[in-house]
């Protein structure tokens, strides 16, 4: 059915050596390697991460081929309309042309980049989600990174009542089937007015239980301090040595790309 | 805190009275009360007497969360709730609510009972054996690694009512703690409450009205030693020790809608003490039994097989995970059963008709929400056939099935081409006329129950289906619905879902009983309430009332009588004062109306 898409089901350890690294330390690194991609604009540079990116998720992951590649859907069609888009209008030299379409040699390259850096942002990020339960990454953003205990704990409960609605969606559908009339060949409706109806009273429902929900966390002494942090969500020497060493990947291959001559940074979009 | 001085009570109220906007009338009038260590007391009255209000006031909810003006002093542990927050009251008070799924927040049981302990600083290498200690007192040791939303009912508030006491809080709070659970999941919790107070002493409040089933077995001496009763216009109407104070007001609180303990009940409606083990009760009782000529007072016996059958099932199976009906899935592959499947139910086959109210029972997980779903054509069938009209169906949580923004609204959904005041006539009907034009979400439990079922029966199915319709609602609510099930049974065929054996003894004609996955009883209702070996098989308990009714009687007539009687003598006489500036009062606010009179024998004819 539709488990919702917040890492892993909570209780169900995610596997692999991935799954066993500090979850802030993962998301830190996710967000280094976003942001170093945002200043390479060539092709080559983020082929090459991505192929190692790639390699190093489903080495240290137990995700199967089939679902990597299955995930890959939404970052590729998404890459795809921006090489496209790069491909015919970035201005430069021509390449190809037909009618009002050509195609520019800057605008084949700008696009592959940008294409490929989805891909490596797209890959990572399956990685982390694939490899990162939802609670643990709550706990460790707790205590690596300062997240207030309110936020940490309203999004826990968050989470709880996720894993509740979609029961709670079927048996609202369910509701208000049997009060609407049947379609021409005797099924029920799915129609837009009926989505709305019901979404409307999940809304309703879900915000009342949110509000008991506080109440119980306000009666459980949420927002007192000091308090203390029980089986802390720790920063080992491994996870200092992924950091380390996908830092230094990263660095050897915008080197090495330098020395060969690919890398261009911004200013890739003005020449 | 100097040796030589006093040790505070508990929880102090002086004087306190509660108003919020809107509602010109306090919900809470002058309430004073005193609770020492480990002392114990019971707070009953009818819905919209101000009981949560109460708890709200103590937590410190009220005033600081919901925006009301509370007028007196309310101390815990000597300190004025105004002063302090509700995070910094909860230290030394714990609160268990109604609502098992709400009263948790972590996905982990594990993390749900760690959480208050580190929000109360409690050192880190003491946390796990605190743990086993909350988890063990309440009975649940077993569900320290599961996650939560895997949890029964019953399971989930053991792990809440832990997670209230895990801190050792001075008073712990109970509202309605067993109104949304199954028997079995009442009988796990309440016998976790004794245990946990006995484990960790602290004083308790416990708002209840299912006083019945909350006492079990041990009737009055099962509840809480102090009561106190607050009327319809929220003050204190009775204070004292509960056997007393149940005794002496038994009238009133049966008329107030609480569900009284058997020998209460008893006492308000025959005038005399002992319980059902007393000769002159018994005799009595037995009395009620014999017709006086009054008409309409018991209904006609069921027209056996005279009713023109509406739906007709054979060879139904029902299987667990059958995708909806009208799923992509479900219409390409017609009908979608592997090999191997494992059936919640096979081989049901009965038929339906018109005239008949009939109960369906079984224990929980037996299959009977999903037999409902299946004949009401949400889910597709296993296997078999269901043939006849298209049924209607009330879900357990009237919430669940609010299409409309207004009440007539709500109710004027259905019929497509009413005639003029066809509407007005249902809402009447169903007292439902002072509240058509507020939201459906914000009408009380009882009130919302009567919306359901009186905006399915606009759809004019020739059958209705009901899916637990009395479950959480007060006596007189559950009085009114299956009063309100009966006359619809009038021109159709109504199946209702219950667990609740005296009404089913009360309202139904037929009994349809399922376990083992299949059916294993269908028959007059009382008939297969004498066949011992069919309840069993099913899990089912007599309640003691019904188990020496259908002992001493042969006859269905008298056991009907009897319980109608029981049913129908206190609510009729004893309508509650107050009731019209009560009914405007609460038009605005959205709090439950207590006032609207029961008059089940009206509702038949």
């Amino acid at each position: 059915m539709s488990a919702p898409a917040v890492g892993r089901p909570a209780g169900a350890a995610a596997v692999g050596v991935l799954a066993r690294r500090n979850p802030t330390v993962k998301l830190g690194l996710l967000f280094v390697v976003s942001l170093v991609l945002v200043f390479i604009l060539d092709p080559v540079t983020p082929a090459v991460l991505y192929v190692l990116a790639l390699i190093a998720v489903a080495a240290s992951t137990r995700i199967a081929p089939r679902a990597l590649a299955l995930l890959h859907l939404p970052f590729a069609a998404f890459g795809l309309g921006v090489f496209l888009v790069n491909a015919l209008s970035r201005p430069g030299e021509v390449l190809w042309s037909a009618g009002p379409l050509r195609i520019t040699v800057e605008g084949l390259s700008v696009g592959a980049s940008l294409a490929l850096r989805t891909l490596v942002i797209g890959v990572l990020a399956i990685g982390f989600i694939a490899s990162t339960d939802g609670v643990r990454l709550m706990h460790s953003l707790h205590q690596q990174a300062r997240l207030g205990p309110r936020v940490t704990y309203a999004v826990l409960a968050g989470y709880r009542m996720l894993q509740e609605m979609p029961r709670e969606w079927q048996t609202i559908r369910q509701a208000h089937a049997v009060r609407a009339p049947l379609r021409p060949d005797g099924t029920l409706p799915r129609g837009a007015t009926a989505l709305a109806r019901a979404s409307f009273a999940l809304l309703v429902i879900s915000v009342r239980k949110g509000e008991r929900m506080a109440q119980s966390l306000e009666s459980r002494g949420l927002g007192l301090s000091p308090r203390t942090t029980w089986r802390p969500v720790r920063l080992s020497a491994a996870d200092w040595l992924m950091a380390a060493g996908v830092l230094a990947v990263l660095g050897a291959v915008l080197l090495v790309s330098a020395m060969l001559g690919h890398l261009e940074g911004i200013d890739a979009l003005f020449g | 805190m100097a040796p030589a001085e006093p040790v505070p009570p508990v929880l102090d109220l002086d004087g306190v009275s509660v108003t919020v906007p809107r509602r010109p009338e306090p919900i809470l009038r002058d309430v004073t009360l005193r609770l020492d260590r480990g002392e114990h007391l019971l707070v009953v009255g009818a819905s919209g007497s101000g009981k949560s209000t109460l708890l709200q006031a103590i937590t410190g909810v009220v005033p600081h969360s919901v925006l009301a003006e509370l007028t007196g002093a309310v101390r815990v542990n000597g300190r004025p709730t105004v002063e302090s927050t509700v995070v910094e009251l909860s230290g030394h008070v714990g609160t268990l609510a109604q609502d098992p799924s709400s009263g948790i927040c972590l996905p982990d049981v594990e993390q749900e009972l760690a959480l208050p302990l580190e929000n109360h600083a409690v050192p880190a290498e003491q946390i796990s054996g605190r743990i086993d200690d909350a988890l063990a007192s309440v009975g649940a040791g077993g569900l320290r690694s599961r996650r939560t939303d895997q949890l029964s009912g019953g399971e989930g508030q053991r792990v809440a009512l832990a997670a209230a006491l895990i801190t050792g809080p001075e008073l712990l709070l109970l509202d309605e703690p067993t109104s949304m659970l199954d028997p079995a999941g009442v009988t796990a919790v309440r016998e976790a409450i004794d245990a946990a107070a006995a484990a960790y002493g602290p004083a308790v409040v416990l708002v209840e009205h299912r006083l019945d089933d909350y006492a079990g077995e041990a009737g009055v001496a099962g509840l809480p030693g102090r009561v106190i009763v607050l009327g319809d216009r929220g003050d204190v109407v009775a204070a004292g020790a509960t056997a007393e104070v149940l005794t002496a007001h038994a009238a009133r609180l049966h008329a107030a809608g609480c569900w009284l303990p058997l020998e209460a009940e008893l006492r308000a409606v025959t005038g005399l003490a002992g319980g059902l083990a007393a000769p002159p009760v018994r005799e009595a009782l037995r009395g009620l039994s014999t017709p006086d000529g009054a008409p309409h007072e018991v209904r006609p016996a069921a027209r056996s097989g005279g009713g023109q059958t509406v739906l007709a099932v054979e060879g139904l199976a029902v299987s667990r995970d059958a995708p909806d009906r009208g799923s992509r899935r479900a219409r390409r592959r017609g009908v979608p059963v592997e090999r191997g499947t494992q059936y919640l139910l096979q081989d049901v086959s009965f038929r339906l008709r018109t005239g008949e109210v009939t109960a369906l029972l079984g224990s929980n997980g037996a299959g009977k929400t999903s037999l409902l779903l299946t004949l009401a054509g949400l889910v597709a069938p296993a296997g078999g056939t269901v043939t006849g009209a298209r049924p209607g169906m009330v879900f357990q949580n009237p919430e669940h099935q609010f299409l409309a923004h207004r009440v007539r609204d709500e109710v004027g959904h259905g019929p497509a081409d009413a005639p003029p005041g066809y509407v007005d006539g249902l809402l009447g009907r169903h007292r439902l006329s002072h509240l058509a034009d507020q939201s459906p979400y914000r009408l009380s439990g009882g009130e919302k129950r009567r919306l359901s079922v009186a905006a399915m029966l606009a759809h004019e199915r020739p059958v209705l289906l009901a899916d637990e319709p009395t479950f959480g609602l007060d006596r007189r609510d559950a009085l009114a619905t299956t009063a309100a099930l009966r006359s619809a049974a009038e021109r159709r065929s109504v199946l209702f879902s219950t667990h609740d054996l005296r009404t089913v003894a009360a309202a139904a004609d037929r009994v349809l009983v399922i376990a083992d996955h299949t059916l294993i009883a269908d028959g007059p209702a009382l008939q297969v309430l004498r066949d011992r070996s069919v309840l069993g098989r099913a899990g089912l308990r007599l309640p003691p009332l019904l188990e020496w009714l259908l002992a001493e009687f042969d006859g269905d007539e008298q056991v009907r009588r009897v319980l109608h009687r029981l049913d129908t003598a206190v609510p009729a006489e004893a309508a509650p004062a107050g009731s019209a500036a009560r009914t405007a009062g609460t038009a605005g606010a959205g709090a439950p109306d207590a006032t609207a009179t029961v008059s089940t024998t009206g509702d038949r004819s």
